[in-house]
């Protein structure tokens, strides 16, 4: 009897123990490094079927799991990695215009990658295929409309579903993959190939459907002309 | 005086139908004490001889040695704005002087939009500006977003693409106002048939205006089904409204009803005007708005629509009767509010300010030309900015009675 009793105990205790280790595993692994968050693996809706041709086929497709930065990269940040970077007096908070050869460098600086355009989007609107980070329905006081306004703005922007800002307007991001069409979309256009760059969000200055988080726009990775674009970057797990 | 104006008129409607122009073909500048009608001829002068791209009115020329001698260098991202004015303005002169030179000259600037459609080898799809050239100017990769491009239809010239919101309007205001107050029989079938294209496109493209790859452009979100600004569903009411003035053609009705009856077009238009925070009013945005209102408060007749469009322009008058009238189209505004509302509004001291109107100086500027190998010079030379607006102000503010030919 008594022999039976410390068994038991014996294998509750061990219950205990591997349960508590595998917890303690599970939370080392989602514990986003700091100025990141955490976005599970698995099936989101991606692209859309009221925006423009190259958002289309709307479709279900997966990530395995990452973090993302929660912010835009700033210009103080980018000037730890380079720090000639020219830039105007008074804007260090703001989010850094690069092109996508420097934006691509400060990720691996930094062990991370850009992100994407599947982790981009699926950063921005989680599972459930909504329009915009926040939601359905747009509303011009959540859109970041200057570089530096969600980080001590007046105005409080909400957070994607996975806690990300500003992935509607401030600036355009860069995400790593070549502007190609969708699986499925049947128009073709000659843009298409391993010329452009896809970069995502809108930025403050354009029209309102850009903030749509499948809206996809194609930029020269080199010259980067007006556009303002900036990035953020994601890391492994 | 009149033997001067003649002449004047004899040698620009010379250089600018059968010579290329230099740059700096014009260079007598008015004097702020002139008397208005005075400055707007002077500037007449310039407008039309240094900014004439082939009918086209460039808003920013750049001289030798950074610009060429032809005016096809300068930001030409915004050339449908004072070459729609600069026709809005010579369909009124035209309408007070009859003067044939004037519909010649108007004539030509209309052709020159026909031009910004064809150069695209798109029906309904224009430029932004074109230039005669075979190779790209390097303010092509510093003044503007990388949109131009090599015309297929028209070899040896280029193009800038992504047309906004504010072309669109530009291109309805312009060109209505030479069908309604200018244009000859020919003529008025010609500028039917464009808007005819342009709107259809428009329409097509589900209400967006898109550009040569199919994607809507930055600024080219007039769509139902995406959100989009308050102020761009006055725009495409107005389009429609004009459409359907100029062709007949129901289909453009059609469209106006359900984009009010399923969409609420005429209840979103009412907040086109951002009044608050203070910041955020724009005068740009204005000066589209109030085109629009000019287009749709003249046309349509339903008291409750017409209603709905007066409580929009009251809210921009809120901000127009008081607002500083430094930019050029901002003495405009209290002449559009006087015509469409029939409310006196020319007080002593706007009055002060029409007459008070001015273009612009010449100035110069070091400019950063870059080089082949990436580099860059720095080049200084002589600019001109436009003064269509003011040209446009001064005959719109003649026609209505607002402007005293002896000012």
């Amino acid at each position: 009897m008594v022999k039976m009793k410390i068994s038991l105990l014996f294998l509750f205790l061990s219950v205990i123990f591997v349960s508590a280790q595998s917890y303690a595993q599970d939370n080392i692994q989602t514990i986003p490094p700091e100025g990141m968050v955490y976005v599970p693996a698995g099936v989101f809706i991606m692209g859309s079927e009221i925006g423009d041709h190259d958002e289309k086929p709307q479709h279900l497709t997966s990530t395995s799991a990452f973090f993302i930065h929660k912010y835009e990269i700033s210009i103080k940040e980018y000037l730890e990695f380079d720090p000639s970077f020219k830039y105007s007096k008074g804007q260090l908070g703001n989010a850094v215009i690069v092109n996508w050869e420097q934006a691509n460098n400060y990720c691996k600086s930094n062990g991370a990658r850009l992100p994407t355009e599947k982790e981009w989007e699926k950063a921005a609107r989680g599972t459930d295929g909504r329009l915009f980070p926040w939601g359905n329905t747009f509303n011009e006081s959540f859109v970041a409309w200057d570089y530096n306004e969600s980080r001590g703005g007046s105005i409080a922007k909400p957070a994607s579903p996975y806690g990300c800002y500003d992935m509607a307007g401030s600036v355009w991001e860069w995400t790593a993959d070549w502007y190609k069409p969708y699986p499925g979309n049947i128009k073709l256009i000659e843009e298409y190939g391993e010329k452009y760059k896809v970069m995502r969000g809108g930025s403050n200055f354009n029209n309102w459907s850009f903030y749509t988080t499948s809206h996809r726009y194609y930029l020269d990775p080199k010259e980067i002309s007006r556009y303002p674009v900036g990035f953020r970057c994601v890391k492994d797990l | 005086m009149r033997f001067i104006t003649i002449l004047i008129k004899i040698t620009l409607l010379w250089n600018c139908l059968f010579h290329e122009l230099s740059a700096q073909s014009v260079n007598e500048f008015p004097k702020k004490t002139d008397k208005l009608f005075e400055k707007v001829a002077l500037y007449e002068k310039l407008m039309l001889g240094n900014h004439w791209n082939e009918g086209a009115i460039m808003q920013h020329v750049i001289f030798p040695p950074a610009g060429l001698n032809r005016p096809i260098v300068g930001s030409q991202a915004d050339c449908l704005d004072p070459t729609s004015e600069m026709l809005v303005a010579l369909s009124f002169k035209y309408s007070i002087t009859k003067d044939p030179q004037v519909k010649l000259l108007a004539d030509k600037i209309f052709e020159a939009i026909e031009k910004l459609e064809k150069v695209t080898g798109v029906s309904g799809l224009f430029a932004r500006s074109f230039n005669q050239t075979d190779k790209a100017l390097w303010h092509e990769k510093t003044l503007w977003y990388h949109e131009w491009h090599a015309s297929t239809s028209m070899p040896g010239y280029r193009w800038l693409g992504d047309i906004s919101v504010d072309k669109y309007t530009s291109i309805l205001y312009g060109v209505s106002t030479y069908w309604e107050l200018c244009a000859d029989q020919e003529k008025r079938n010609r500028a039917e048939a464009l808007i005819d294209r342009f709107i259809t496109k428009v329409m097509d493209d589900n209400f967006k205006l898109t550009d040569l790859d199919g994607k809507m452009t930055l600024w080219g979100n007039l769509c139902p089904d995406l959100p989009h600004q308050p102020l761009n569903s006055l725009l495409m009411l107005s389009g429609l409204k004009v459409a359907f003035h100029m062709t007949g053609k129901d289909k453009y009705n059609l469209a106006y009803k359900m984009l009010i009856e399923k969409y609420h077009y005429d209840d979103h238009q009412l907040a086109s005007k951002v009044l608050f925070p203070e910041e955020w009013r724009n005068v740009g945005d204005d000066y589209h708005a109030a085109r629009a209102f000019y287009m749709i408060m003249r046309l349509e007749k339903d008291h409750s629509l017409l209603n709905k469009y007066r409580m929009n322009l009251n809210r921009h008058w809120f901000d127009w009767k008081s607002m500083d009238m430094s930019w050029e189209s901002s003495p405009w505004f209290p002449m559009v509010y006087h015509v469409l509302t029939g409310e006196d509004v020319s007080t002593n001291e706007r009055k002060m300010v029409w007459k008070n109107m001015w273009g612009f100086e010449r100035t110069k500027k070091a400019f950063e030309i870059p080089n082949e190998d990436g580099s860059f010079k720095i080049v200084e030379s002589e600019e001109e900015g436009t003064a269509a607006a003011l040209i446009r102000n001064y005959w719109f503010g003649r026609y209505y009675g607002l402007i005293h030919p002896s000012w």
